[in-house]
């Protein structure tokens, strides 16, 4: 019988090395970025950043980039479902009760707006919280 | 042979975008309250050390390090280096558990507990009361740190006993699949805190 041994790939520890490195780096930029007032980008920063750490060790440490296709697809999938996941969960909670509604913010804002005016002095609460949402 | 590790490989892969799925209902949860009170969930993050986070994102990537550099030796045949790395491994992920136990038990000196029992006071802590929906991040926080502790926890269990196996010699260059498989685990446990600090830690 004929059996193919093909080799594994043996990452080069100098790769692991410089990988490990940059996933430091990266997590010394995250700190630094999330100490700075940028606004609405500090979340979306933060966010690519760990993207960019989580690929890193998706691509290198656990050697998808030498890997079978196949492992690959999987892990894809798994990714795209969890944007699925997200997307369409927030496509509700932030535009409920909005079909009829014809202000400029959602419902959920001005919801939001009106229990921070009056529910801020009163200490409206926590308990209240699985009630209303 | 070879096929029975392409095989057992795509199975772990599969399974990891299970586990994938799991931490994204807390993603998820996380992204939905965040999204319904944003001025509570970035008033109380402060009460979470982002040091101590810091710190703990290191520890993983540095355990993310000596798990591939284990599988780099294993595949090259060292046994004594793969041992190594491997308890190194374990070392850091008990240091992670460490440096939790400690920002666990701050919170509970406090009063800050999920669900019902949530009742902040003191120094530090008194004035998150007044929060609304405070008690909904803390209850995120300890849910989903918890449960990523509890596969930190699985994951040095399952490298003792890989350890166990690699020093009666199981593993050489032609056979290290169960090492390769737990390898890939804990890189994903590494990854679910790399996205876990900077949402609960830093913004």
């Amino acid at each position: 019988m004929i059996h193919e041994e093909h080799a594994h790939h043996v990452t080069p520890r100098r790769t692991l090395i410089n990988v490990f490195g940059g996933l430091i780096v990266l997590t010394i930029v995250t700190v630094m970025t999330s100490r700075i007032e940028l606004g609405p980008l500090n979340v979306p920063l933060a966010l690519t950043i760990a993207c960019a750490k989580a690929g890193l060790v998706v691509w290198i440490f656990m050697a998808l980039k030498w890997d079978n296709r196949v492992n690959g697809i999987v892990f894809a999938l798994g990714v795209l479902f969890l944007a699925v996941f997200l997307s369409f969960t927030l496509m509700d909670t932030l535009y409920r009760g909005d079909l009829s509604n014809v202000e400029r913010s959602t419902v959920s804002d001005m919801e939001r707006e009106e229990a921070a005016r009056s529910g801020g002095d009163t200490g409206e609460g926590n308990a209240d919280a699985a009630s209303e949402h | 042979m070879d096929q029975q590790f392409d095989a057992s490989k795509m199975g772990m892969w599969l399974f990891l975008i299970t586990e994938i799925l799991l931490f994204s209902g807390m993603f998820v949860a996380y992204a939905v309250y965040r999204s319904w009170h944003p001025e509570a969930f970035q008033a109380v993050s402060g009460a979470l050390d982002w040091r101590l986070g810091g710190i703990n994102t290191l520890v993983l990537l540095a355990s993310s390090f000596t798990v591939a550099l284990s599988i780099h030796h294993v595949q090259n045949d060292n046994r004594r280096a793969l041992v190594i790395n491997l308890l190194l491994t374990i070392a850091f992920a008990g240091v992670f558990m460490f440096i939790k136990y400690l920002e666990y038990s701050g919170k509970f000196a406090h009063g800050v507990f999920p669900g019902a029992n949530y009742a902040p006071h003191g120094e530090h802590y008194g004035h998150y009361a007044d929060i609304p929906y405070a008690a909904q991040f803390f209850s995120i926080y300890f849910v989903m740190t918890g449960i990523h502790g509890v596969h930190v926890l699985v994951g040095m269990g399952i490298f003792a006993w890989i350890v166990v196996r690699a020093l009666r010699g199981d593993f050489s260059s032609a056979y290290y699949t169960p090492v390769e498989l737990t390898g890939l685990y804990w890189h994903l446990v590494d990854i679910i805190w790399i996205f876990l600090f900077p949402l609960l830690y830093l913004i």
